[in-house]
């Protein structure tokens, strides 16, 4: 019955991609209808309007959500095989926070920046955030709960949030830009920065492909991964550095955006099983469909004002999250001795 | 003897630290310059920047500290989680959103009465409780939990900022850091009668409080209903929590750190909330002042600086190979 299953479902998937991005295309400010985006797809329409509407504003923000919901998604599975915590996710877990501080100091420190230094201090963040992360998972020797890392992420970003909270207070007349781009707002297409960000996410998104084998073995336990004849440590540092170039590029591309990286993988694992060679391919595809669905609902919700779609994510990241620690027994043990 | 000559060490600490909040700043003023600001005779600039400014800061530092610090000991009490305290839980989303809401309902577009912050975080309070399947589990769980719904909190938060006009979502930004720039009287004085109340409550439970520590069916043989006290002490912590909220905006970590130092200087029994109050003010005031010099002519935020020292705090607390204390 599975084989089925899921070759349905590989049809199926990315057809829904499709028309969610055909959605993305035809609804939105500017009046142009889904039969103008038709006409403008097949290259029948002259309209300099649709024109603009269409080339300027929704296409970017089109590759740009397809492009950081397949990035967020694979770098949740990343994570979450590394830390084997089912709750490793980059807003979680500080990731995302790292890299919006390297942002907001290079802004701070040299203002009016390229966009190749803006992509450089968030991967710089990044790296920095993600490396922490293996080591706090690694200190407790695989042994401490899951949820335990989960507090120390929010300890992480509790700090470089205030930091970058006060970058952004102290310049009053940069408020605005960055209120905008810490709240993962999808609307400006910053076009310098759109397509070196999507050859590196694509970089990413290859190495990740890349790392599914060493990644499967890790998954057994070091010493059956040294059997297959996989060195753990390279794969575990390789991973990361995979996480925070998909983590840092989305972004340095749109802000930090948080939950998906969760929701993706948990959806993939449900629908393909624990494999990582079956979860990170749905994983991606699954990330961009969600980055679609609610980068299009931020855009209608609360129209002619825009949500940010960070707070459409943690709508449905939080109550996921929260089912999820409640659900699972095996989540809620602790280590002894750290309470109270 | 010693035990409350220790539980008493944060006194004198709060004083100089008060007395330099008041000296601090610019100008910079000499004690006999403070004093006759306060009593006078003095000029007029000299009186109206110390009892107008800087004592309305100074007392609004102690009150949300004392607030913090004693809503941080109860929820730890009740949680018996050395981890809890009302930011992590959500409580002070809470209260933030409900002040957001009530400026976007109000035709007037001022910020709503701040009461409405206790609102909040009563009502995330009881929400936390029951997402939580009880608050008196040991444990991660209701931590995240908590953490789950700040996360959701915020989303409302950040929702409703965005579609505020500009001028007031830059208000609200800053107010959503945490500051005490410029509260004045009318605020601090309801903040600290209401203040004065919940402590009053504090002390009149405090012997069921003391309960707490026990296991629970030690508790019920005692003739103590459990559920009624744990709800007491929650909508307590909460409401003291939505009253700094008020006052100050969410200012993370003194709860989580307050009470553990307070466990320190007496380390017998459950934490104490008098002694977790007081260095709850001397956190806030000392964060607060840090954040007038530390970077002046610019104001660093106390919400900031608390973070800022905060987060690696809390890493601290849960990477340490055994976590020692009572209890």
């Amino acid at each position: 019955m599975k084989a089925p299953k899921s070759a349905l479902l590989v049809v199926l998937l990315p057809l829904f991609v499709l028309l969610l991005a055909f959605a993305s295309l035809s609804f939105g400010a500017g009046g142009v209808g889904w039969q103008d985006s038709l006409h403008w797809l097949l290259g029948a329409s002259s309209d300099a309007h649709v024109d603009l509407v269409l080339g300027e504003l929704r296409l970017p923000r089109l590759l740009k959500a397809l492009a950081l919901g397949a990035a967020l998604g694979a770098a949740g599975v990343l994570l979450q095989t590394v830390t084997r915590n089912p709750l490793a996710e980059t807003g979680l877990l500080g990731v995302n926070s790292g890299a919006a501080l390297g942002v907001a100091l290079g802004i701070a420190l040299f203002a009016g920046q390229s966009p190749a230094a803006q992509i450089g201090w968030a991967l710089g963040g990044a790296t920095l955030g993600s490396l922490l992360v293996l080591l706090l998972a690694r200190a407790g020797g695989g042994q401490s709960s899951p949820l335990r890392l989960v507090l120390a992420g929010l300890a992480l970003t509790a700090t470089c949030h205030s930091l970058t909270a006060w970058l952004a207070l102290v310049s009053t007349a940069n408020l605005d830009r960055y209120r905008f781009w810490l709240l993962g707002s999808l609307a400006h297409p910053h076009a310098g920065l759109l397509w070196p960000s999507l050859v590196l996410i694509g970089v990413g998104l290859t190495a990740a492909m890349g790392l599914v084998r060493p990644l499967s073995a890790l998954a057994l336990g070091d010493d059956l991964a040294r059997a297959l004849g996989q060195r753990p440590a390279p794969a575990r540092v390789g991973a990361v550095v995979v996480v925070a170039l998909l983590t840092g590029t989305s972004v340095a591309l749109a802000g930090p955006i948080p939950f998906l990286g969760l929701i993706a993988p948990y959806c993939a694992r449900t629908l393909a099983g624990v494999t990582i060679a079956s979860q990170l391919p749905y994983s991606i595809l699954l990330g961009s469909a969600l980055m679609l669905s609610a980068d299009l609902s931020s855009r209608l919700l609360l129209a002619p004002f825009e949500a940010p779609v960070s707070a459409v994510l943690a709508g449905i990241g939080a109550p996921l999250l929260i089912w999820m620690v409640n659900r699972d027994a095996t989540l809620a043990l602790m280590p002894a001795g750290t309470e109270r | 003897m010693t035990k409350a000559v220790r539980r008493l060490a944060p006194i004198p600490l709060l004083l100089m630290l008060a007395y330099a909040a008041l000296v601090a700043g610019t100008p910079r003023l000499s004690a006999s310059q403070v004093y006759a600001g306060l009593f006078g005779p003095g000029a007029d600039w000299l009186s109206t920047l110390v009892t107008q400014f800087r004592l309305p800061r100074l007392c609004a530092a102690l009150v949300v500290g004392i607030g913090l610090g004693a809503a941080g000991a109860l929820l730890q009490n009740l949680t018996r989680n050395r981890l809890a305290s009302p930011d992590v839980l959500g409580i002070n989303d809470g209260a933030l959103l409900a002040l957001a809401l009530s400026l976007m309902l109000n035709p007037t577009g001022l910020l709503g009465p701040w009461w409405c912050a206790v609102a909040g975080a009563l009502i995330t309070a009881v929400f936390t409780l029951l997402a939580a399947g009880g608050v008196g589990t040991r444990g991660y769980r209701v931590l995240v939990v908590g953490l789950g719904i700040a996360s959701l909190l915020r989303a409302g938060f950040d929702i409703a900022l965005a579609t505020l006009p500009i001028f007031h979502a830059t208000g609200l930004y800053a107010f959503s850091v945490g500051s005490l720039a410029g509260r004045a009287w009318p605020v601090v004085t309801v903040a600290a009668a209401l203040l004065g109340i919940l402590l009053t409550a504090c002390w009149v439970i405090s012997r069921a409080l003391a309960l707490l520590c026990l296991h629970d069916d030690s508790i019920r043989g005692l003739g103590v209903n459990l559920g009624q006290l744990r709800f007491t002490v929650l909508m307590l912590a909460a409401a003291l929590a939505g009253v700094t909220v008020g006052v100050g905006g969410p200012i993370g970590f003194v709860a989580l750190a307050a009470p553990m130092l307070a466990q320190r200087l007496s380390p017998d029994g459950g934490i104490p909330v008098w002694c977790s109050a007081s260095i709850g003010a001397v956190l806030v005031t000392g964060a607060d002042l840090l954040g007038r010099i530390a970077a002046a002519p610019v104001e660093v935020p106390v919400g900031v600086v608390s973070g800022f020292l905060g987060g690696p705090f809390l890493l601290w607390l849960l990477v340490r190979p055994k976590a020692c204390g009572a209890g």
